[in-house]
């Protein structure tokens, strides 16, 4: 009864899909939700999926940019693949995903699957897609208005695994790297020790606890925010010597690696972008597609999450930097970008109230956990510090941070960017740098689009 | 001198909360106090209490608090020789469930704090995060508070009366306050955000120490524009409700 079921809820949304495509509207999303709103575990009735071929993608940050990696990847190799590349990511997504990807029977007509799956939604789409594959890109803090603490996620996903799921993990990021503790075979994936490694000794840094024994866990060094080479100073959790993919040898400047004896050429090239690219191999190896083919992928991806954008204003340059509120990684990505550049800047950052969910709040921790430092020791001719609710916290924050009070101006106004941006002549500098969540973004490429020049 | 411990910093650190350490240092400066912070890092180390005048514990997770009162109950009858000097104790967070008595886990099971507070503790199925203003004397306190455990006090003395939030659990009461160990539900760099509440520990430290120190006036004017602008926040969603 409950097979002949999702026959009909499947005919139905196909057929939604078809009028949506022949009146040029936005339906995929629906046809996942209508189907999740009449049958609950919808999901599980497809066949012909290949559970060893079925790759979820999760964690806090760089979800999106590893599926669609993976997915480019995959399919420059010849394989035929689904995915979510939209970005849906809950069970209406993963619905919507196999209704698109299968014939009128539920019948799934691809080889391969691939999916990002929100934190959260990760056990219940477990209970109906048994993934036999999952990469985490790392747990880190992030939306704690609605994840708390990285525990409750770390939880989550805990409860999600199962013997039978190979695990694909950061080696050098602490608390996803534990999970192997769950699973029967875990694939670590490696950077190696490179020209934007960085070590900690500040007095106020602080590490986090082990997730294994609660002790402090201490850093040899970083590749990124949080992830690094580590070690617990108690029960002897650290990251492994061997792995199954390490990226060795990178150059940043003519956007290269190697992995093994194979050099690999990248449209990219940053510390975060080289976890994805060894996640990636890690799983391309496992499916014998050679170096060739791989970096093939890696040279045509085109990275739709990318949050920057350049805009070209009154003879400046505009480099405009988004990130995610409420998480610390994609604001210290942010600021690293900023101190990467020796010449003298100004700082535009318009850090606002949360409004992921309700009630929106005023949360502005994660100003305290980022490193400003690097930037304060550049040379930046002027800090601007605008939003209606957190503007003075954020001057405050830089005042922590060492920046001279002179320094500082504060815009306590929402959105006003003719008044924001009214200065940016005076300015000696020729590159100016804002950081926004992504409240703002559409108002602030308005604005430099409408009074710049050039500007797509 | 005024000396400060602060509690397992890299243990109990979720949000920002490093901050109120530098804090001490910041303010103390401004104040023309000399302060002195020290970490404890190692779970192993003995706390010396004497040596100390203000302990600080920043928000954890109840996974590590639980590590966290096994570890001080060894040291319990120091802990409340401190308390009952009237030194200071400031605590924020979840890290509440520390000094709490019993802490009841979603998973069914649950454990022990140290018992300093007469207070329950019930892990929440859902988080709840929003703002928190309250008052506490002639102080406004603010700032965000993401909610994973409600709090019973009993018959404890809250710390502040709630204008805007949850509190402890959403009952009008915030946090606890015992002889000099205070407890607030508010995250993140709560210290640096409200720092008359930094320089009130401060003045504690002075009182019972008898120092004979001149503190500077500090305007706070940052800050208080900053509240400002919090309030503003928070009765726009006052009105709106």
């Amino acid at each position: 009864m409950r097979k002949i079921w999702f026959f009909i809820v499947l005919l139905g949304t196909k057929f939604g899909l078809l009028l949506c495509k022949l009146f040029h509207k936005q339906g995929s999303m629906i046809a996942g939700k209508t189907a999740i709103f009449f049958q609950k575990d919808f999901v599980k009735y497809f066949t012909n999926i290949d559970y060893n071929k079925v790759f979820f993608v999760t964690g806090t940050n760089g979800k999106s940019t590893t599926t669609n990696l993976l997915y480019h990847t995959l399919k420059t190799s010849g394989k035929n693949i689904a995915s979510n590349v939209e970005g849906a990511n809950m069970m209406s997504g993963v619905a919507t995903t196999l209704i698109k990807n299968s014939n009128i029977f539920g019948k799934f007509n691809k080889e391969f699957l691939v999916l990002e799956i929100d934190e959260r939604s990760l056990r219940n789409i477990f209970k109906v897609l048994p993934a036999k594959n999952l990469c985490i890109s790392n747990l880190q803090k992030d939306q704690v208005q609605r994840n708390g603490d990285p525990d409750f996620i770390y939880q989550m996903f805990k409860n999600s695994l199962n013997k039978d799921v190979t695990l694909y993990v950061n080696n050098e990021e602490v608390r996803s790297r534990s999970l192997e503790d769950y699973v029967n075979k875990s694939i670590y994936f490696s950077l190696e020790r490179n020209s934007k490694t960085f070590e900690k000794h500040d007095f106020y840094d602080v590490t986090c606890p082990c997730p294994k024994c609660s002790h402090k866990i201490e850093y040899e060094y970083y590749n990124i925010e949080n992830i690094g080479k580590f070690k617990c100073s108690h029960c002897g959790y650290k990251s492994n010597t061997k792995v199954d993919t390490l990226i060795t040898d990178v150059d940043f400047d003519n956007k290269s690696f190697k992995e093994g004896k194979d050099t690999y050429k990248v449209k990219y090239a940053n510390p975060f972008m080289m976890y994805n690219y060894a996640l990636v191999i890690s799983v391309c190896k496992r499916f014998n597609i050679d170096a060739n083919t791989i970096e093939e992928g890696f040279l045509s991806f085109i990275n739709p999450a990318d949050r920057r954008e350049t805009y070209f204003y009154h003879g400046k340059t505009i480099r405009y930097l988004r990130m995610k509120q409420e998480n610390p990684e994609t604001l210290q990505n942010a600021l690293d970008t900023i101190a990467r550049d020796k010449n003298k800047k100004a700082v535009y950052m318009g850090l606002y109230e949360i409004k992921d969910f309700k009630p929106a709040y005023n949360n502005t921790f994660y100003f305290f956990d980022c490193d400003f430092k690097k930037i304060v020791e550049t040379d930046v001719e002027q800090y601007v510090c605008f939003s209606k609710t957190a503007s003075y916290e954020t001057a405050n924050r830089m005042l922590y941070a060492g920046v001279d009070n002179k320094k500082l101006k504060v815009y306590d106004v929402e959105d006003d960017f003719d008044l924001i941006f009214e200065d940016i002549d005076k300015l000696k500098s020729e590159t100016i740098y804002i950081i926004t969540g992504m409240k703002p973004y559409h108002k602030i490429k308005a604005f430099f689009n409408k009074e710049g020049e050039n500007n797509d | 001198m005024i000396n400060v411990l602060w509690m397992y910093p890299d243990i109990l650190n979720l949000h920002g909360e490093r901050a109120n350490a530098k804090a001490f240092e910041v303010i103390g400066k401004k104040l023309g106090l000399k302060v002195k912070i020290d970490r404890l890092d190692d779970l192993d180390e003995k706390v010396e209490f004497d040596k100390y005048d203000i302990l600080l514990f920043n928000a954890g997770q109840l996974k590590e608090i639980e590590v966290l009162s096994n570890v001080l109950k060894n040291q319990i009858n120091d802990l409340k020789k401190y308390i009952k000097d009237k030194k200071i104790i400031f605590v924020t967070g979840t890290t509440g469930a520390l000094f709490s008595n019993n802490i009841q886990r979603l998973d069914g099971t649950s454990f022990k704090g140290l018992n300093i507070f007469d207070a329950d503790i019930k892990e929440r199925e859902y988080v709840l995060g929003d703002d928190l203003y309250f008052g506490f004397k002639k102080m406004k306190i603010v700032g965000p508070q993401i909610q994973m455990i409600d709090i019973d006090i009993k018959d404890e003395k809250p710390f502040g009366k709630v204008i805007y939030g949850y509190g402890n659990n959403g009952k009008g009461d915030e946090g606890i306050i015992k002889n000099n160990v205070i407890f607030t539900n508010t995250l993140g760099p709560v210290l640096v955000k409200n720092p008359w509440l930094l320089e009130y520990l401060f003045d504690l430290v002075i009182k019972n120490k008898k120092l004979k120190v001149k503190k500077k006036k500090i305007k706070y004017d940052l800050e208080k524009k900053s509240l400002e602008s919090c309030e503003a926040f928070i009765n726009k969603k006052l009105e709106n409700k």
